[in-house]
Order: C-alpha cells, then sequence, then structure tokens
C-alpha cells in the first residue's frame, strides 16, 4: 500500500468517526439553549428537559473533542506537504476555530454543567446559548476550511510555489463556503430533530415521561421537517449548482454521466458501470439533470467522457455516496412530513406506526451526512486543493506507509471501544430518562 | 512580526503550561493524595469546569503555529510523528476517562478511569517535557528542515530530565491548586505533598544544572542560569506554602512556570526548530512564516480573539472559582 492510500484511510476514517459528533451537538445545541432558557422561566418540565438533553450533549461534546485533536494535528503528521504549501491559507481558518469557537464552546460548556448552582441563573441561561453559538461557530469555521480546498479563493502562489494568502475576508465570505456551511447546518439540525423526535417518541411508546415525550416528539418532528425541506431547497440546490460551476467532473460522477448531453436525464437508480462508461438498469427522469445544474431543461451538461481519466474521482463511490444522501433526504421530508400531518390532525400520539417510524429513523441522518461528506471528499479527488495540489503529492515526506498503518490500527481500536462506551452510556442516560437526570443533576454529573 | 508571531505563539504555550498545567498535575497526583472514591471525586471535581477550556490552549496554540509557521508546523507534526500521535492517544484516554466517569455510579468503573486519568496524564507531562527538551537540545534535521532523527534518539538523557522535572514541576503545581480550591483532609495531603515536591524539584534542578554543563557545556545551561525572577518566584511559593497563602501560593506557581517558559522561549528564540548539525541552520521564525500579508491577517485575528477569551474567560472563570468541600 502507498503512504498516501494509508494516509488518506487514516484521515477519511478517523474524520468520519469525528463527524458523527459534531452533527449531533451542533443540531442539539439549539434545544439545549432552548429548555435551559425555558428553565429559567420557571418551566418545571423544561429545567428535566435541559438537564436530559445536556448530559446527552455533553457526552457526545466530550467524545466529539477527543476525536477532533487528532484531526487537527493529522494536518501537520500525514498531510505535511500539503500543510506546508497551503498553511498560511488553511492555518488560518482553522486557528479561527479554536479561538474563536472552542474557547467559546468550552469555558461556557463549563459554566453549563458545573454552575447550575454556583454562578447566577441568568450567566447560566446566557451559557446556553454561547454553547450553542461556538459549536456552529466551529462548524462554520471548519467547513470554510473546507470549501477553501473545494474551491480556493483570496489566495497567490509564489515563486517558492508556497500558496500564500491574499485576502481572509475571500476566504471567509465565499459563497461556496457559506451555501456548504448552510447545508451542513441544516444537515446537523435533521439529525438533532430526529433524535429528539426519536427519542420522544421512545418514550410516548414505552408510556413515560407523558408530556414532556410529547413536547419532544412535537418540536423534534417540527425542526426536521423544516430542516430536511431546507436541506434540499435551497441549500441542497445551491450545493449542486456550485459543484456544476466550478466541478464539473464531480459533477458528472455524482450523476454517472459519462456522455455529454443536451437536455440531460437525471438518473435516480442504476449502477455506473466504469469499463463500459455507461450506467445499467437505469431509471431517467428527462432532462432534469439539465434543469438542476443549469435551470434549462436544455442545457448542455459535460459527462466524464469529456475529461481525461487521470482526472476522474473514484466514479462509483462518488455516484452512490450521492444518490444515498440524496435518496434519504427525499424519505426524511416524507416521514417528518407525515408525522407533522399527524399532529396537525391530532392523532400523531395515537398512531404508533408513525411513532415507530420516528424512532426508527434516528440513525439515517447520520448516514445521510455521512454519505454527503464522501460525495464532496470522494468527488473532489484527485485533488486535494482543487485545480491547485494533487493529493498524490500532499503527504508528509518523512513518513512511511508502516507508521501510518499502524497509527491506523491503534485509532480503529481506541475508536471502537470509543463508540462502544459512548453507545452504552447514552442509551442508559436514555433509558434513566428525563427525570432522573434532572434529580441526579449535580450529584452524579460531572464527575 | 515573525517576531510578534513567535511571541505570540510563546504567549498561547506558556499559558497552556499554567493552565492545563495544573490539571494535568492533579491528575498525576490524585493517587498520592486522596485516599477514597469521594475524595478522588473531589479532586476531579476541582478541576472539572475548567480542563476543557484549558486544554483549547494547545489545539489553539497548534491552530495558531499553523497559520503563523506552516513550514514548522508541517516539519515539527511530520517529524515527531509517533510520538505526536501518542500524545494524542494520551490526551484521548484522559478526556474520556474525565467525562465518563461521572456517568456510571460504580467503584471499579471510577477507579478504572481514575487510573487512567492518572496515568495518561502523567505521561503527558513526561512526554511534553521530553519535547522541551529535545527543542532546547537541538534536533537532527535534514537541509529541507525535515526531522531525520529515529524514537530512540528523542529520548536522550537531557530531554528525560527534563521530562521528569517536568512531571515534578506540574505535580507541584497541581498540588498548590487543589490545596486553593479544596477544602478537606484531602487539601492537608496535598499540602504535604506540595512541600515535599518543592525539594524534589529543587533538587532535580541542581541534578539538570550539572547533567546540561557537562553535556553541553554552557550553551544549555539555562536550567542552572537561574534568572531572578525564576529564583524570587520559587522561593515565594514555598513561603506562601508554608505561611497558607493558598491563593498566593498559586500566583507564585504560575508566575514560577512562566518564567520557565520564558527562558526556554528565550533560549530558542529566533529558532522554532533549531538544528543539532552545525551545517544545517535549523528553522527560525523567518523562514518558516509566510508572505507578510498573510502573517499579518494571521496575526490580528489571532491577537484580537486572544484578547477577547482572556477577558471573558477571566470574568467567567471567577464565577466558578472559591472552595469546594470534600468529604472523606
Ligand atoms: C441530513 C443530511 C443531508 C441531506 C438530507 C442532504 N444533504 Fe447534501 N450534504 C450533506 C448532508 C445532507 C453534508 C454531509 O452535510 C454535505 C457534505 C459537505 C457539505 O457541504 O454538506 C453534503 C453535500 C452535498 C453536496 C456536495 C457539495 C460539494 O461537493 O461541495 C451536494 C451537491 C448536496 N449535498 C446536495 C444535496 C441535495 C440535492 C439534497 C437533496 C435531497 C441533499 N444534499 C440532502
Ligand atoms: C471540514 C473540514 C475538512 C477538511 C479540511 C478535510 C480535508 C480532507 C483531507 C486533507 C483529506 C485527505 C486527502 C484526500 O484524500 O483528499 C480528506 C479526505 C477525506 N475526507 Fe475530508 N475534510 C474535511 C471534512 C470531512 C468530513 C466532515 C468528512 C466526513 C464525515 C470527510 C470525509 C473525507 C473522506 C471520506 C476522505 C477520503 C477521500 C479519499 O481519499 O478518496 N471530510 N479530507
Ligand atoms: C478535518 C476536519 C476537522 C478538524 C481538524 C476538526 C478539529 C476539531 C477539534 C480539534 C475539536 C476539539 C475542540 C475542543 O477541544 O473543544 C473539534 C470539535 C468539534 N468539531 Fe471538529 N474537526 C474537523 C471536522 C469537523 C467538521 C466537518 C465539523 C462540522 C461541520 C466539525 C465541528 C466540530 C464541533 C461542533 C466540535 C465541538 C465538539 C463537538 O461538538 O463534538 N468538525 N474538531
Amino acid at each position: 500500500m502507498s503512504v498516501v492510500l494509508a494516509d488518506r484511510l487514516q484521515f477519511a476514517f478517523t474524520v468520519m468517526f469525528h463527524y458523527l459528533f459534531p452533527i449531533t451537538t451542533m443540531g442539539l445545541a439549539p434545544f439545549v439553549a432552548f429548555y435551559t432558557l425555558k428553565a429559567q422561566r420557571g418551566d418545571a418540565d423544561a429545567a428535566k428537559a435541559a438537564a436530559f438533553w445536556t448530559k446527552i450533549f455533553a457526552v457526545n461534546f466530550a467524545v466529539g473533542v477527543v476525536t477532533g485533536i487528532p484531526m487537527e494535528f493529522q494536518f501537520g503528521t500525514n498531510w505535511a506537504r500539503f500543510s506546508a504549501a497551503s498553511g498560511s491559507v488553511i492555518g488560518q481558518p482553522l486557528a479561527m476555530e479554536g479561538i474563536y469557537a472552542f474557547f467559546l464552546e468550552s469555558i461556557f460548556l463549563g459554566v453549563l454543567l458545573y454552575g447550575k448552582d454556583r454562578v447566577a441563573p441568568a450567566l447560566h441561561g446566557v451559557s446556553g446559548v454561547c454553547v450553542w453559538l461556538g459549536s456552529w461557530l466551529s462548524g462554520f469555521f471548519i467547513t470554510a476550511t473546507d470549501a477553501w480546498m473545494q474551491h480556493p479563493v483570496g489566495y497567490a502562489v509564489g515563486a517558492d510555489g508556497r500558496i500564500e494568502l491574499t485576502s481572509l475576508f475571500a476566504v471567509l465570505t465565499s459563497p461556496f463556503a457559506w451555501w456548504q456551511y448552510v447545508h451542513v447546518l441544516a444537515g446537523a439540525m435533521v439529525a438533532g430533530g430526529f433524535v429528539v423526535a426519536g427519542i420522544g417518541a421512545y418514550y410516548v411508546l414505552s408510556r413515560r415521561e407523558d408530556a414532556l415525550a410529547r413536547r419532544f416528539v412535537q418540536s423534534g418532528t417540527i425542526v426536521a421537517l423544516v430542516f430536511s425541506m431546507l436541506a434540499i431547497f435551497p441549500t441542497g440546490d445551491r450545493n449542486s449548482a456550485n459543484v456544476t460551476q466550478y466541478q464539473p467532473v464531480k459533477l458528472a460522477a455524482m450523476e454517472g454521466l459519462f456522455a455529454s448531453t443536451n437536455g440531460a436525464p437525471l438518473a435516480i437508480i442504476g449502477m455506473p458501470d466504469v469499463h463500459a462508461r455507461t450506467i445499467l438498469d437505469p431509471v431517467f427522469v428527462p432532462d432534469i439533470l439539465s434543469f438542476l445544474a443549469y435551470g434549462n431543461f436544455n442545457a448542455n451538461v459535460k459527462g466524464l467522457n469529456a475529461y481525461a481519466t487521470e482526472l476522474w474521482p473514484p466514479v462509483e463511490l462518488t455516484y452512490y455516496a450521492y444518490h444515498v444522501m440524496v435518496g434519504l433526504g427525499t424519505i426524511f421530508v416524507s416521514i417528518a412530513g407525515v408525522a407533522v400531518l399527524w399532529m396537525w390532525r391530532k392523532r400523531l400520539f395515537e398512531a404508533r406506526w408513525v411513532l415507530w417510524l420516528l424512532l426508527l429513523a434516528m440513525p439515517f441522518p447520520y448516514i445521510a451526512n455521512e454519505a454527503g461528506w464522501v460525495t464532496t471528499e470522494v468527488g473532489r479527488q484527485p485533488w486535494i486543493i482543487y485545480g491547485l495540489m494533487k493529493t498524490a503529492h500532499a503527504a508528509s515526506p518523512t513518513v512511511v506507509t508502516g507508521e501510518t498503518i499502524f497509527t491506523l490500527l491503534g485509532f480503529a481500536g481506541m475508536y471502537f471501544m470509543l463508540g462502544v462506551l459512548f453507545l452504552y452510556l447514552t442509551l442508559r442516560e436514555i433509558g434513566l430518562g428525563p427525570s432522573a437526570s434532572a434529580l441526579a443533576h449535580g450529584a452524579e454529573l460531572p464527575a | 512580526m515573525s517576531v510578534a508571531a513567535f511571541i505570540v505563539i510563546a504567549f498561547m504555550l506558556a499559558t497552556y503550561v499554567v493552565l492545563d498545567g495544573y490539571d494535568l498535575g492533579v491528575a498525576a497526583i490524585v493517587p498520592f493524595v486522596a485516599r477514597s472514591d469521594r475524595e478522588r471525586e473531589g479532586a476531579m471535581r476541582a478541576i472539572g469546569p475548567f480542563w476543557n477550556g484549558n486544554e483549547v490552549w494547545l489545539i489553539a496554540a497548534g491552530g495558531a503555529l499553523f497559520a503563523l509557521f506552516p513550514q514548522a508546523y508541517a516539519s515539527a507534526f511530520s517529524g515527531f510523528y509517533l510520538p505526536l500521535i501518542i500524545v494524542l492517544w494520551l490526551l484521548m484516554g484522559r478526556g474520556i476517562a474525565m467525562e465518563l466517569r461521572g456517568h456510571f455510579p460504580s467503584e471499579i468503573w471510577h477507579t478504572f478511569w481514575d487510573t487512567c486519568f492518572a496515568i495518561s496524564s502523567a505521561l503527558l507531562i513526561l512526554l511534553f517535557g521530553v519535547a522541551l527538551g529535545n527543542l532546547l537540545h537541538g534536533l537532527p534535521l535534514d537541509p529541507h528542515g525535515y526531522f531525520v532523527g529515529t524514537f530512540a534518539r528523542l529520548l536522550n538523557p537531557y530531554a528525560l530530565v527534563v521530562g521528569v522535572f517536568a512531571v515534578a514541576a506540574l505535580g507541584l503545581h497541581g498540588a498548590v491548586f487543589l490545596v486553593m480550591r479544596t477544602n478537606g483532609p484531602l487539601t492537608e495531603r496535598a499540602r504535604a505533598l506540595a512541600v515535599r515536591l518543592w525539594y524534589i524539584v529543587l533538587l532535580w534542578y541542581a541534578l539538570a544544572s550539572v547533567l546540561s554543563v557537562v553535556e553541553h557545556g554552557v550553551r544549555l545551561s539555562w536550567i542552572s542560569a537561574i534568572p531572578l525572577l525564576t529564583l524570587v518566584t520559587f522561593v515565594w511559593l514555598l513561603v506562601e506554602i508554608r505561611r497558607g497563602g493558598e491563593r498566593r501560593a498559586f500566583a507564585a506557581s504560575s508566575l514560577w512556570l512562566l518564567s520557565l517558559m520564558l527562558q526556554a522561549a528565550g533560549t530558542l528564540f529566533p529558532y522554532l526548530l533549531p538544528s543539532l548539525t552545525p551545517s544545517i541552520p535549523g528553522i527560525s521564525i523567518y523562514d518558516a512564516a509566510p508572505s507578510p500579508a498573510a502573517l499579518a491577517s494571521a496575526l490580528t485575528v489571532s491577537i484580537v480573539g486572544l484578547i477577547a477569551v482572556v477577558i471573558y474567560g477571566t470574568l467567567v472563570t471567577r464565577h466558578l472559582a472559591g472552595k469546594l468541600s470534600v468529604g472523606e
């Protein structure tokens, strides 16, 4: 195995694992802030909810932190040539993430967890909002970093080949970054909504926590519905438009389109066969791809055949990941839509099948989010910085394959244990429920 | 401007040592001062609200190094590949132990995580000390500034001495913090340990000085050439521990650590990664910085952000400060 492949596997594995936790913290943070503020106004049920969601949040946050630190180090350890060449750009949003977002989140989480009986109620309430702000800000900076690698702006290439920042403003205000960011947020909120609704559904189904359980189901489904619609339009749509404009090869791979076509059809299902350069057993909707990409049913969409194969990303993976995300996105709208409809007809809590649906839907936003990143990152290949630097030239010169494999195995082992512990503790908290959290608050948690 | 950037990085790392230093130190001495599950829990609660924010100083310093000196970040991080990944694993072990301990009411569970916490923290301090020792000692670099030595090479006697020194020094700092923050039998044991550690640190200081003079002549005698501030704060520390001035003792030990970091930074300057081989220059702050425009922008956002962090961090932390009573 080449060292670049080992580095890529390690990066992909660690970042995909890390990302599971920020999804939840970014998605739950508004709920935590909301219930904490409500509790301040003397709402006893909200106080229980705040204690409960803060606990779930804290476990997620802890695992998010310990898996996030390796991410930041890996740019230097595994991708030294990439870092040396582009650090003046990449390093800035990353440094800002630490200084502007992580401090905010960590310091105020300390207040939220330990300050309930020690600080003024107002400060305790505000700390929930600061944690929320911190988590959304870190999401922004990291997405801006990634967006720059997808579509570099605000830089100049020096004589020595180093990529130098010329405008931080351009990097942070790039429309590519902002559309990507709001889409990421939508993805996280879909997950947060389904988690709150799903756990609420579990309590309703097991006849526990009465009124509070219903509140969870109601607020969760509404959030899930709103944000799964936002994930499709405008954010998903704008992301597709950006990809079309700046990364046409990726678009072709996402859609499994080989021959350039006027009035290109959208393949809803089908299996791309890269050797034969065709899609097997496809179900097409005519002209739609042209419309989605260019807003015109007749526009010409370039296919993969128009590009040299060295510039192709791995087509199958990009294609399937994209279709998983989009497919699930449609399903989320339907599930949340049905639940909201039944809620509106005031039948939701009798319709056990809808509650079951909500309960079982919980893992799928995670799959959609991960699939979206696979589309983005695998589809970017062979570039590490689009159009500027190839992934093959980015790895550390002094690190050998064996070392990376060793550390990859180490991460795999640790993350496996971490995953088991995380699931165990989270399920245990859910089993204990909000009433128990409120009682135990301060006694068991934290440490 | 490169000098300003150097100061920013040095400031962030020194703050990291002082702040995360006390919670690492507390973790490392808990097995020696806490006798029961309740007491260990008390020690954890003492650092609970702060440790995560403290650790962010390290993460943010990493980010700032990346932005301000990309070349140094790339060489150092890839050169120290294995040691750094081990640091990561230890940081993970420690973070998980801290967070997960309280989520399950079982003594076995607690004992397991407490042990994990103490060992990973002590090893972390040791590794940080070894890293600092190596930086002061100089590194085997190739002409492109990439590290060419082996892991074993990093464990040279000088670096190990600095590593052990770091463990004792932060243990002392942690003990002083526990004395300030808790009330109970635990506090008394921490106070006694602080005094003992003070003498150990003093002896180790002497040993380190002799060793560095023997091994490297005067160039590396920063430990023996104790500037006045270090000496004064160190003596003040003992006086305050003896006298029971708990907050002042903590102030003294913080200042003392700062003065040590100051000396380390002074020794390194203007290098970030000094070279061991005379024919190859190390990586200095002038080689590693990006273009002036990029540097100016990174400096501005870092300094503005750091000022904000220091202000709200101090304000918020003050609300959580104060004594915790820890039963037996
Ligand atoms: C619950 C999560 C979720 C859902 C339902 C969707 N997405 Fe998504 N998508 C993501 C979560 C996500 C993501 C994981 O958050 C990504 C990865 C990078 C990014 O910007 O967001 C992403 C990336 C991503 C990209 C790649 C951007 C790039 O390569 O730079 C496109 C084109 C879309 N999405 C489009 C869509 C469309 C048309 C959807 C309609 C159903 C959709 N997404 C639903
Ligand atoms: C937002 C910050 C991110 C940055 C700066 C970033 C950067 C990178 C880098 C440097 C690589 C390795 C080089 C390469 O193979 O292209 C990579 C690969 C990869 N990343 Fe990201 N990434 C980010 C976020 C994510 C997230 C959140 C995920 C998924 C949850 C993800 C999934 C992947 C995958 C699957 C690969 C492997 C692609 C391949 O090698 O074919 N990335 N990314
Ligand atoms: C290569 C990519 C990434 C790097 C280098 C990285 C780095 C980090 C680091 C160092 C932490 C710990 C912060 C602390 O101590 O408080 C962290 C946590 C976090 N990261 Fe990442 N991260 C990456 C990908 C992502 C992505 C893609 C997102 C979201 C879009 C994200 C969102 C967060 C959030 C919200 C936290 C706070 C802790 C949590 O909520 O779990 N990260 N990350």
